[in-house]
């Protein structure tokens, strides 16, 4: 069971009303054949696959009680820059989330998609998301998703992409928010030289629990997948981190490099790493490595020496360390949403 | 163009598939009951605490699952597994006084002889009983103990007592309970307080009989500020039907001591080598893991180290080599319960003709073991596509005043590196042997040199095309 690590035995789901909220937030003008409405029961069939997500009873509640999400059908060869945009603010009155979404993206299309969640400190909610990818022949997905739910929050999210020769699916992902915070990523590089990058962030304060769970499988020659994860565990935070690369047969001259770096502020916390590398194939190239340890006290010094007290010391070598990701986010809004999160949890809390 | 490839042979199992006959003096019937242990028990004359430690194991067998997670187990029938087997001969002091044919299948392993050349005492078991032991004289005159098990049991009983699956309890898994009920055989090693031993003792342990099981349990308490290297070897010829090997490995290393423990295992492919390795370490104490996986249909094996001291030491070197119709699942676990311990792991594997080789390892760090260090390095190659290999770390952090760093490598090996050395004037053929041994040599720079001959011997390398 996924879950023993951070505890939770038993869930029970509360019973899911309407989400009332309007969340898909368009800004440019796209094509007319692009079409994005709320998420129906005609897409039903592709959501028929096996995936267990965050756990079969997640995924399953996602499929069939849904109250919110998007389908996104990309026609061949259609690029959009301008992002589509999911604000997901949950209150008092939309406390309860489960989004299913879906996106297609045709041969030789392109788009850019920013999924954010987000309510207030004190109000009780639950999110339980699903989102499955589709990217054709030569196809790109861009995907940001941000969970910055405040604490009383408990958040749990499944996502999957397939990708078919030459295609892309680059997520990252900000693991900010929630006290118990479940998150899983699976990409099928299906295709000939198909690619998928996974960049992630996470930042445990107070008693969050997370498990994170990061898969690529290599199906496709010549495919190509990277992970990279920087976190931040302080208090008494605890977070597993399941990052699996998995060659299977056939997927010859393949590579997939996967690193997580941990940097560890309090004695309480506690990290749990489990990189598996999985291989049916003789001919690929497979990588993974975990460091864990404390800010480099030369480097904290040095700071402190020119006038920073310890806190905000802390907090520029914190922000160094995510810096690279945050910096694979093309929008400066995002940007600063997410530095002033993570400075509210390092120094204000 | 189809590109060749670079094959590995199969280890050369000549001199281990050697079948005596099946003669004994005693065994006990197939499978498992409590008759069976109060038999065991009987004929070895035991004291009564020790029978009724074996009954509690049984009981302790009888009520745990079999693990589900790992290598395959359904092919295991404990019920066709004969537990005892006593060989038809005492425990000699002298080769001379062994029989001619089990004294012949150690001198083609090359036992005798090694103790002549290089090690400074010797223990040989055959089947479920030592049936040779030795150690030289001034190693006694020096207070070092180096004896069998049940010797160990009548003369240093208090010893035992203390010691005895202490570590590994029997409620610790299946067939660690199984070992507690049925052990026989293995060796007892004491080095007192201060005394450095500076060649190795070595314990050999040879499964002659088709579908037995072998138990032995090897108890080893190095002193405060005491040296000692160990070897211990083991082998089987090949039978048709499957043998089990589950022994108990207890190392408790002092203040101060350091240990070097050294396997080459090389069972034969109808072999479940279901073995439970342990050491504990105290203050600045240093464990030495060197550990080779070649033989087994099956092998569940990871050596275990226990940092319980300030500034305690562990270091693991090990490689895997699975071939046709072998699942070797091998790992370490490291604990560092300890302020100040450190770690180090080395593993390689090799995976070829349909052979399955994973890597399964934890890392654990306590709450209270402030200042650790610990680094773990795992490379796999394999040398076709119809074979497997899998890396699994796991890695528990409790505490944040620590160093940890963890890489894991699968893949071929680069067509660079072997321009390169061409480059330099050395032949392809020979670039890539240099290659391979590069990637064993890890261990086998470990081993006496008679060993590391040996290792190199068993891996023959055909060279033709890439590698990987």
């Amino acid at each position: 069971m996924l879950w023993k690590r951070i505890g939770l035995k038993d869930f029970e789901f509360p019973k899911v009303h309407d989400y009332k909220k309007d969340y898909i937030k368009i800004e440019g003008k796209f094509p007319k054949e692009v079409k994005i409405n709320r998420i129906s029961e005609s897409e039903n069939k592709y959501f028929d696959i096996e995936f267990s997500g965050v756990g079969d009873k997640f995924t399953s509640f996602a499929k069939k009680y849904y109250n919110a999400g998007i389908q996104l059908r990309l026609p061949r060869n259609t690029k959009i820059v301008e992002p589509v945009k999911l604000e997901f603010h949950m209150d008092e009155n939309n406390p309860t989330l489960v989004d299913k979404n879906l996106i297609i993206a045709e041969e030789g299309s392109e788009v850019n998609i920013i999924m954010d969640y987000y309510s207030n400190e004190k109000i009780e909610t639950l999110h339980n998301g699903l989102t499955v990818i589709y990217a054709k022949e030569n196809a790109t997905v861009n995907i940001i998703k941000i969970q910055r739910l405040g604490d009383s929050s408990q958040s749990f999210d499944s996502n999957i992409a397939y990708v078919e020769g030459n295609g892309k699916v680059n997520w990252i992902s900000v693991e900010l928010g929630s006290y118990i915070s479940g998150s899983n990523y699976r990409t099928y590089l299906d295709g000939e030289a198909s690619g998928s990058n996974l960049s992630s962030i996470y930042l445990g304060d107070g008693i969050r629990k997370m498990d994170l769970e990061y898969t690529m499988i290599h199906k496709g020659p010549r495919s190509i997948s990277n992970i990279e994860t920087k976190g931040v565990l302080k208090d008494n935070s605890k977070k597993v981190f399941r990052g699996n690369l998995d060659f299977k047969r056939g997927s010859r001259h393949s590579k997939g490099v996967e690193e997580e770096y941990v940097i560890l502020l309090d004695p309480t916390v506690k990290s749990d790493s489990i990189p598996a590398l999985l291989c049916d194939e003789d001919d690929v190239e497979g990588e993974h490595a975990a460091s864990a340890g404390q800010i480099d006290e030369n480097k904290l010094f040095y700071l402190m020496s020119r006038g920073l007290d310890e806190r905000e010391s802390k907090k520029l070598v914190v922000e160094a360390s995510f810096r690279p990701i945050i910096d694979r986010i093309p929008y400066k809004y995002l940007q600063e949403i997410i530095f002033d999160e993570i400075e509210r949890r390092l120094i204000d809390a | 163009m189809e590109r060749k490839k670079t094959y590995i042979e199969d280890i050369d199992r000549g001199i281990y598939d050697i079948k005596n006959d099946f003669t004994y003096r005693y065994k006990t019937d197939k499978g498992l009951t409590e008759d069976i242990i109060m038999e065991i028990s009987r004929e070895k004359n035991e004291p009564e605490w020790m029978r009724d430690f074996r009954l509690k194991s049984l009981e302790i067998y009888n009520n745990k699952p079999i693990p589900t997670w790992g290598a395959d187990l359904s092919g295991l029938d404990i019920d066709n597994i004969i537990t005892y087997i006593r060989p038809d001969t005492d425990m000699k002091h002298s080769w001379d006084d062994v029989p001619e044919d089990i004294k012949i299948t150690f001198e083609l392993l090359g036992i005798p002889q090694a103790e002549r050349e290089s090690l400074a005492g010797v223990g040989a078991q055959y089947d479920s009983e030592v049936v040779y032991h030795n150690i030289k004289q001034e190693l006694i005159d020096q207070g070092i103990i180096y004896t069998d098990m049940e010797t160990a049991l009548k003369e240093y009983e208090d010893v035992v007592k203390e010691y005895f699956m202490k570590l590994i309890p029997p409620n610790d898994h299946k067939f660690a309970a199984l070992h507690g009920a049925v052990w026989s055989g293995g060796s007892f090693v004491y080095v007192p307080e201060g005394v450095q031993v500076d060649i190795p003792l070595q314990s050999y342990f040879r499964l002659n009989a088709p579908g037995a099981g072998q138990f032995e349990h090897t108890l080893i308490i190095v002193e405060k500020g005491a040296k000692l290297h160990f070897i211990e070897g083991c082998s089987a010829p090949m039978y048709r039907v499957n043998n089990l090997h589950a022994g108990c490995v207890e190392l408790f290393v002092k203040e101060n001591a350091t240990l070097r423990y050294s396997t080459i295992e090389n069972w034969s492919k109808n072999m479940y080598n279901l073995n439970t390795k342990r050491a504990v370490v105290d203050k600045n104490g240093t464990i030495e893991w060197i550990s080779g996986s070649f033989g087994s249909k099956v092998s569940m094996l990871y050596p275990m180290s226990i940092l319980r001291g300030e500034g305690a030491r562990s270091e693991f070197t090990g490689i895997t080599f699975a071939a046709e119709g072998q699942h070797l699942d091998t790992g370490t676990k490291v604990v560092h319960a300890a302020p100040h311990t450190t770690s180090t792991v080395n593993s390689k594997s090799l995976s070829k003709d349909g052979g399955y080789a994973f890597y399964r390892g934890l890392l654990r760090v306590a709450e209270n073991a402030y200042g650790c260090k610990s680094t773990v390095s795992c490379e796999s190659l394999m040398l076709d596509n119809i074979s497997k290999s899998d890396t699994l770390p796991i890695i528990e952090l409790n505490n944040d005043n620590i160093d940890i760093g963890h890489e894991a490598k699968i893949g071929r090996i680069s067509d660079e590196a072997i321009f390169y050395l061409m480059s330099r004037g050395i032949s392809e053929e020979e670039a890539k042997a240099m290659i391979v041994r590069g990637f064993v040599e890890p261990i086998t720079k470990e081993l006496p040199l008679e060993y590391a001959v040996e290792l190199n011997n068993l891996i023959n390398i055909e060279l033709e095309g890439t590698i990987g």
